[in-house]
């Protein structure tokens, strides 16, 4: 269960953030970037979060693994409010959670293989385990053949399903998908949102972010319309509408 | 995460596949702490060059204090004994006339010029004399206006202090100088060393900065994350050491024996091999300590979370 209550996140300084409405506070430019959201998303849902650039999406999926603390409010998962965690249990945090990014963010001087390992490494799996559970992600994910080769030796639409292997392999409750699909040609593109929809049937709350219309409108679940900062839209089963 | 085998070895495992994939890049690494570490041996190998060049230095510095002709041996000896007793004093040696010329002659043997001079003189010309050295160069200025007050001082015609004076007193600003000057070269190419070795190292793991932030991303705890870029560092020391021993030693050897033709008491391959014990510990230990505390200080900058 995620649970955002009140979230309002500010940074200081000028940032060019063509939507963002910058207003003058004292001797600072305080940016909003997030203004009191609130929602909730129960375990087990397909989220899409949609808006123009710079309407805050990336910044909501950051507070969840707390790369970004809120300015004010609460960010509860599983009932943890992650802006209250020490930096020593951030780690367990993440690892509770899998995360796809727009640039794939593989470990260059690692293969395919090593990548996906990596994730339940640092969760101190055993190596007969972590043998087992890469080979079956790698399997899902259409990639066993290409398992021993360098990030730079893949397509980008290969590098991503590395991605989302490595985001799935320790078996998180939480897949959170920042524009997976931002880097990727159509084809690839339907394969990816397949394959997050397969994940949320086994039970993962899929959280993704996106601003790409086909994406959005092939997964057909609950939408979350945001701009400039603000929940705009809320549909069970929404639309790209913007 | 918790420190137990498994993590330790995969930590241990994955230092040193970065290392061999890194190759380029670590090559260039282990280059400049080589640079670094034979920097450290030769610092160490120029003290001892300095510092055994002082003292055969200071070995050669004496006072010699002429007695006056009409001086039996006992009266020479006695005072001999009684200046031997002076705290700082190495030690005295009487040289009787007969002793004086006996030299004299063994010295110029096969000069015919002086050995006939010396038979035509008929008289011994020599004066006996007490050969004094100090355990400190800088005391012969005391030792001297001692002797200036003692009651020897009837015994003695003149003391070679006055004229070497200017000798002794340059032997010891040169000394001092090396003294000093090792420790100041010493400190500041150390510094220099480890700069540079820093800076290195910082680079490295600069250019790995997207790495560190994919595996905090990932939820990769500090330990994991720094592991093996400290056991990274730590081979690269291992492989500099290796390196620097392996050209340190073949160049010790060669030069040796220039360096002995220049300074006789200097026998640097005999030091080498003596203290090698010492010389892998330090070359080793310096290497890795390099390596690791470079890496770890590095990686720290990445880690926040």
């Amino acid at each position: 269960m995620i649970v955002f209550e009140k979230v309002t996140k500010e940074y200081n300084g000028m940032l060019s953030v063509p939507n963002g409405h910058a207003k003058r506070g004292g001797n600072h430019n305080i940016f909003r970037a997030l203004d009191k959201i609130d929602f909730e998303i129960k375990d087990g849902e397909f989220v899409s979060i949609i808006g123009p650039s710079g309407a805050g999406k990336s910044t909501l999926l950051k507070m969840l693994i707390r790369e970004e603390a809120p300015t004010q409010g609460k960010v509860l998962v599983d009932e943890i409010n992650v802006a209250d965690l020490a930096d020593g249990q951030i780690p367990f945090l993440r690892r509770k959670i899998g995360t796809i990014f727009q640039d794939f963010k593989l470990l260059s001087n690692k293969t395919a293989k090593e990548n996906v390992a990596f994730a339940l490494e640092v969760i101190g799996v055993g190596p007969d385990q972590i043998e087992d559970d890469v080979s079956k992600v790698l399997r899902i994910v259409g990639m066993e053949e290409k398992n021993q080769n360098f990030p730079h030796q893949l397509s980008g639409g290969e590098k991503q399903r590395i991605a989302v292997a490595r985001a799935l392999v320790h078996r998180p409750k939480i897949l959170l998908a920042d524009e997976p699909t931002g880097n990727l040609d159509l084809l690839n593109t339907y394969d990816v949102i397949k394959l997050l929809m397969k994940i949320n049937e086994f039970g993962t709350t899929v959280v993704l972010a996106s601003h790409n219309r086909e994406v959005v409108n092939s997964a057909g679940r609950r939408v979350i319309t945001m701009d400039k900062g603000k929940v705009v839209k809320d549909q069970e089963q929404g639309k790209y509408t913007i | 995460m918790e420190f137990n085998k498994q993590n330790l070895i995969r930590v241990i495992e994955s230092g040193w596949m970065n290392f061999k994939r890194n190759s380029w890049l670590a090559f260039g690494t282990v280059g400049i702490m080589v640079l670094a570490l034979l920097i450290f041996a030769g610092l160490v190998a120029f003290n001892v060059i300095s510092r055994t060049a002082i003292a055969s230095l200071e070995e050669k510095v004496d006072v010699t204090a002429y007695l006056k002709t009409g001086v039996s041996d006992g009266e020479a000896r006695d005072a001999a004994k009684r200046i031997g007793e002076i705290s700082g004093i190495s030690y005295v040696n009487y040289i009787s006339r007969d002793q004086a010329l006996e030299d004299f002659k063994k010295r110029h043997e096969g000069e015919e010029l002086i050995q006939q001079a010396i038979l035509e003189l008929g008289e011994n010309p020599l004066q006996a004399s007490l050969e004094i050295k100090a355990e400190d160069s800088r005391e012969y200025a005391s030792l001297v206006s001692f002797l200036e007050k003692s009651s020897f001082r009837s015994l003695i015609d003149k003391i070679d202090f006055y004229e070497n004076q200017t000798v002794i007193g340059r032997i010891q600003k040169i000394s001092s100088g090396l003294r000093v000057g090792g420790i100041l070269v010493t400190l500041v190419l150390s510094l220099i060393a480890v700069l540079i070795t820093f800076n290195t190292v910082r680079l490295t793991i600069y250019s790995q900065k997207q790495e560190i932030e994919i595996m905090r991303l990932v939820g990769a705890s500090n330990w994991h994350i720094r592991g093996p870029y400290v056991v990274e560092g730590a081979i690269y020391g291992i492989i500099a050491g290796f390196a620097v021993l392996i050209i340190f030693y073949p160049v010790v050897y060669l030069a040796s024996p220039r360096i002995q033709a220049f300074i006789p008491s200097v026998n640097l391959t005999a030091y080498f091999t003596g203290f090698f014990g010492q010389m892998l510990i330090l070359v080793f230990g310096l290497g890795i300590a390099l390596g690791v505390i470079s890496s770890f200080i590095a990686v720290r900058r990445y880690l926040k979370i």
